[in-house]
């Protein structure tokens, strides 16, 4: 297979011709979001030279060190995004997140790595791009489950006062709502694998193939870190859910959202 | 009466009570063979008693005793079964009357009602549509009524009912009333009533704590 054609910056500056046609979408629509788009454009740019600039450094000088640190700041800061749209939960809550989001993201990298792939954790080829795949995902899992399990306690608080009044538990008033949100958290994951293959060839896949691997190879590793994402997520949401739920009551069984 | 007899037949009181260090409650009786009435003018702390009593909340200071016991020591939840609350905010879930039944009967783990037994129950609080009635399509004092005889049905020990005719006519809701009230008295169930109406009030009361 041919080799990738390896762009110039001549040509990599023209992709960013095509802002051009959402800046002129938005105009005429009146969105008035072009400064974020643009900001958003800005901030991945330099964020992903960042990256590439930090990754070339780590694939040259391989150490432990460089891949544990990569990890704990992909980790940091996709907690730190969950927790900035969820700013109101309480404390044991935000705990539940973190740590949910942090130890299903790594244990589901470390079987991907360690048990089917058969390579060391710490090589930075394979655990670095997987990480960011199932923590990206997993994050964006998370938020969503959050966003619909705080919404739908908010518009429930007269079902949840009725109950509770009624004199059935905390812990069975609010599983249908855990139950609820970690089946939307789990919806986009799962539309995702239908359509994949018809409707759209995957990033990574598309990305290994421009890279000259065989598609074979490369659909292999697509199906596997889709699963891997969908576990990932559900099990990141369900943690996180059900270890969350549980500080939102004390032990006289009073309900605080 | 003296003070042993009358010790007997109080089932909730209340010592010094506090509530955030906002409401400070004088010491209150509530009598089991009496109609109980909370009244006060709005933001007095009544609703706030009400879930002080079930134990949805909890005073920063002194102490509610039921049936001679501090409500501390007594497990949360069959405390609410005993003591049972109904809000001024009504839910119901979205499917028909029988259905409602069903569903906060399950949530209670026990069989609900057979028909003829929720019909008696919606028809003390004077609701009379069939069982298959869709409560999206009902008014806000149907819902009300529908709620209250959903809670009835349940045979609480104390039932509280926080401005239960809100949503209500007048005629309505003094028939409604009269009717929990006779039902109450036959099966020994304790009512407190928070109300607004002063008519009710002096109609029914029979234990009238002032409050504010």
């Amino acid at each position: 297979m041919d080799s990738i054609v390896k762009l110039n910056l001549f040509q990599f500056s023209l992709i960013y011709l095509l802002l051009l046609v959402i800046l002129a979408i938005m105009k005429k629509s009146k969105i008035n979001k072009t400064k974020l788009l643009i900001l958003a454009s800005f901030r991945m740019t330099v964020q992903l030279v960042l990256a590439g600039l930090i990754l070339t450094y780590i694939f040259k000088e391989p150490h432990p060190i460089f891949v544990v640190l990569y990890l704990l700041a992909m980790i940091a800061f996709s907690i730190r995004r969950v927790l900035s749209k969820n700013k109101d939960i309480n404390r044991n809550f935000k705990i539940a997140i973190s740590f949910s989001l942090a130890l299903s993201g790594l244990f589901i990298l470390a079987y991907f790595v360690l048990v089917v792939v058969g390579e060391s954790f710490f090589n930075p080829q394979y655990t670095i791009p997987l990480a960011g795949m199932i923590i990206g995902n997993s994050m964006t899992g998370v938020t969503l489950g959050m966003k619909t399990f705080t919404e739908s306690l908010r518009s429930q608080r007269n079902r949840i006062e009725a109950l509770l009044n009624l004199g059935v538990t905390p812990k069975k008033i609010l599983l249908p709502f855990v139950n609820n949100a970690l089946e939307t958290a789990l919806m986009p994951t799962m539309n995702n694998m239908l359509g994949m293959g018809i409707i759209s060839l995957p990033g990574m896949m598309t990305g290994q193939i421009l890279s000259g691997t065989e598609p074979t190879t490369a659909i292999m590793y697509q199906i596997a870190i889709m699963i891997a994402i969908c576990t990932s997520v559900c099990l990141t949401v369900f943690c996180t859910l059900h270890f969350g739920y549980r500080t939102l009551y004390n032990e006289r069984s009073q309900i605080r959202l | 009466m003296n003070v042993g007899e009358e010790m007997d037949h109080i089932i909730l009181e209340t010592k010094n009570l506090v509530f955030q260090d906002r409401i400070h409650y004088k010491d209150i009786q509530i009598y089991k063979d009496k109609v109980n009435f909370i009244v006060g003018s709005s933001g007095t702390g009544k609703s706030t008693l009400l879930r002080l009593f079930n134990g949805t909340l909890t005073p920063s200071n002194g102490e509610i005793r039921y049936e001679g016991k501090s409500i501390i020591d007594i497990n949360p939840i069959e405390l609410r079964k005993e003591v049972s609350l109904i809000s001024q905010s009504v839910y119901l879930f979205d499917t028909s009357i029988k259905e409602n039944f069903e569903q906060f009967y399950e949530y209670r783990g026990i069989k609900a009602p057979d028909e003829p037994q929720m019909h008696k129950y919606l028809q003390l609080c004077q609701i009379s549509f069939p069982l298959d009635k869709d409560c999206t399509t009902m008014s806000g004092g149907e819902r009300q009524r529908v709620y209250i005889a959903i809670f009835l049905s349940f045979l609480p020990k104390v039932i509280m009912l926080d401005e239960p005719t809100s949503a209500l006519d007048k005629e309505n809701s003094t028939k409604v009333i009269q009717n929990i009230i006779d039902f109450c008295k036959e099966k020994g169930i304790v009512v407190i009533i928070v109300s607004h109406d002063n008519q009710i009030v002096e109609r029914f009361g029979e234990n009238i704590i002032t409050i504010g």
